[in-house]
């Protein structure tokens, strides 16, 4: 058996090399951050996890990943692509001013309205901000399909990741050209979110146009063959 | 330990060490115009409240005050401790009592903002080696005027005449709000008009009269007087903290020779030039010459929450639907909150507002 691992773990470049790609042989496992995988004690592992634990090897793991409740994966997505130079302590100290900005907003409203209208106001940033980024999201998009000698817009069906990426590149560009040149960017970007919690905003309507141009180039549809 | 809001009242003990308690929001606009920490001031426009928290250095200083007898020179109190422990709050909450029970506020919210950043530094009318800086000492007089209006217009007087200009005095006799009026009307000379205010007070506190008043003069950061500053003069050579006149006058102000009030100060190591961040003790920050300057004083440390006081924090935050995290509600969330925070009050608010 060593024989075999050790001729899967033996010096491993992929075909292709691309510069941001992971250069991990594929033989790797993720890291498991959550406390709640380790919990159970070793008798209670059955003999193929107990091989997994010893004999396979792991990636390392990301330093912004935790253990704790407190980490949540897409607002760590956001982080880093609003990072600009790798400056992730700037980034995230935007970040958490977004989420207090946004919940002073919420709470000042909150305290100073009537007591009918409490149960309706959300003062959670966390919910505030997944709601405003699947607000944003856009459903149908659009590629460039070459036949011919010329190229057509086709819209096509998205994947999840690339939603969510459209979604946040959407939010962060809007948020640095569309704005004021003096408003800090916290201050911005809490105001976005809050509009995009709403379903207005530029965010919004960029999303909608996206869509308009899916729709108006419906003719084209069949050009994808995939 | 269910924190009780209490409407304020002066009379606090022991007992209530960890309850929080409300200040009016009219005695809040008079006492403190800007007086506060700023991330109170954001706290106190989210809730739309003034809660603050009793704690022990407080309340000790408040039995010192009313213990204290005021026919001898004033005495010197100086609250330390680390970075973020909440001396700010024990002076605003002492200086609430202090203008409860009538006495003359004379509060300097920072005293690192007059030796440093200045826009305007005016060589001085009167004496040819200080500087002047009348935007900062003007402000100040505004906020004084907002903080002491009916001592200023009623009871207390001139004593001497005092010429700002070769065409504008104050006349002996005449109430010192005038003089309070001419300092911010004519911006030029307000930092002499804040010497000679200083000077009258000090001159007329605790005097036998029945319109006698006790004057509390409160120095946040009172380290900067004896530090250096980070201006400088027109030909670049540094400018030393006794060059100002601000700062001179005050300096004269935290001398021990007058009767009939206190002196509250607060070391500051966040708006300190030149100092390292791990100093707090008295003998570090203040150096040789402000230790030797402002001994004898009675010196009381500020330390972070007791664990009564942490969980007084956390049920008020919760009370007040800031901590808005799911798992910041559990048990785990709390305990996670503690370690984080190392039970320092700034940390532990910077942490909860996000989460």
């Amino acid at each position: 058996m060593a024989a075999t691992i050790a001729s899967l773990l033996k010096p491993w470049t992929p075909r292709l090399c691309p510069v941001r790609w992971s250069r991990y042989n594929p033989y790797y496992l993720e890291p498991e951050p959550r406390r709640e995988a380790y919990a159970a004690p070793e008798a209670e592992l059955t003999p193929e996890e107990r091989e997994l634990k010893t004999t396979r090897s792991i990636k390392a793991a990301r330093a912004n990943d935790n253990s704790s409740p407190y980490n949540d994966p897409i607002i760590s997505k956001f982080i880093n692509m609003m990072m600009q130079d790798g400056n992730k302590i700037l980034a995230r100290e935007i970040m958490t001013q977004t989420l207090e900005a946004i919940k002073r907003k919420q709470v000042e409203k909150y305290h100073s309205g009537p007591a009918a209208e409490r149960e309706g106001i959300e003062c959670n940033p966390y919910a505030i901000f997944h709601q405003a980024i699947e607000n944003c999201r856009p459903v149908i998009g659009l590629t460039s399909v070459q036949k011919g000698g010329r190229s057509y817009q086709v819209p096509i069906s998205l994947t999840d990741s690339r939603r969510r990426f459209l979604a946040m590149k959407w939010m962060i560009t809007e948020c640095r050209d569309n704005k004021h040149r003096r408003t800090h960017m916290y201050e911005k970007l809490s105001q976005e979110l809050l509009a995009a919690f709403a379903n207005e905003g530029n965010v919004i309507k960029r999303k909608h146009d996206f869509h308009k141009m899916a729709e108006a180039n419906r003719a084209y549809a069949h050009f994808r063959w995939w | 330990m269910v924190p009780s809001k209490e409407t304020e009242s002066m009379f606090h003990t022991e007992q209530q060490v960890g309850q929080y308690y409300t200040i009016p929001s009219a005695q809040l606009k008079k006492a403190f115009p800007n007086g506060l920490p700023r991330r109170f001031q954001m706290q106190i426009k989210t809730f739309n409240e003034a809660c603050v928290m009793v704690r022990q250095p407080g309340l000790e200083l408040i039995s010192y005050l009313k213990r204290a007898d005021y026919a001898k020179p004033a005495l010197r109190y100086i609250l330390f401790g680390e970075v973020g422990c909440g001396k700010t709050m024990s002076l605003c909450h002492t200086l609430h009592f202090c203008s409860t029970q009538g006495w003359l506020v004379l509060h300097v919210p920072d005293a690192h903002l007059w030796v440093k950043n200045c826009k305007e530094l005016l060589p001085s009318s009167s004496r040819p080696t200080r500087l002047d800086q009348p935007i900062e000492a003007s402000q100040w007089l505004k906020n004084f005027k907002i903080t002491n209006e009916h001592f200023l217009s009623k009871q207390i007087k001139t004593t001497r005449r005092y010429i700002w200009t070769k065409r504008e005095s104050t006349e002996e006799g005449r109430p010192l709000g005038e003089m309070v009026d001419h300092g911010m009307s004519r911006v030029k000379s307000s930092s002499d008009v804040v010497g000679a205010l200083l000077r009258e007070l000090r001159l007329q506190a605790g005097g036998a009269t029945e319109d006698a008043f006790r004057l509390a003069v409160a120095v946040d950061g009172v380290n900067a007087l004896w530090g250096k500053t980070s201006l400088k003069k027109e030909d670049k050579s540094p400018v030393s903290p006794d060059d100002l006149t601000l700062i001179h006058n005050l300096k004269k102000m935290l001398r021990n020779d007058w009767c009939g009030g206190a002196i509250l100060t607060t070391l500051s190591q966040t708006g300190s030039l030149f100092k390292p961040r791990s100093a707090y003790l008295p003998t570090e920050l203040l150096g040789e010459e402000g230790f030797d300057n402002m001994d004898p004083f009675v010196p009381i440390p500020v330390s972070n929450y007791s664990d009564k006081e942490f969980e007084s924090c956390y049920l008020y935050y919760m009370d007040r639907n800031w901590l808005q995290h799911p798992h910041s509600r559990t048990e785990e969330g709390r305990k996670e909150l503690l370690f984080l925070s190392s039970r320092n009050p700034s940390i532990l608010e910077r942490l909860c507002s996000f989460l």
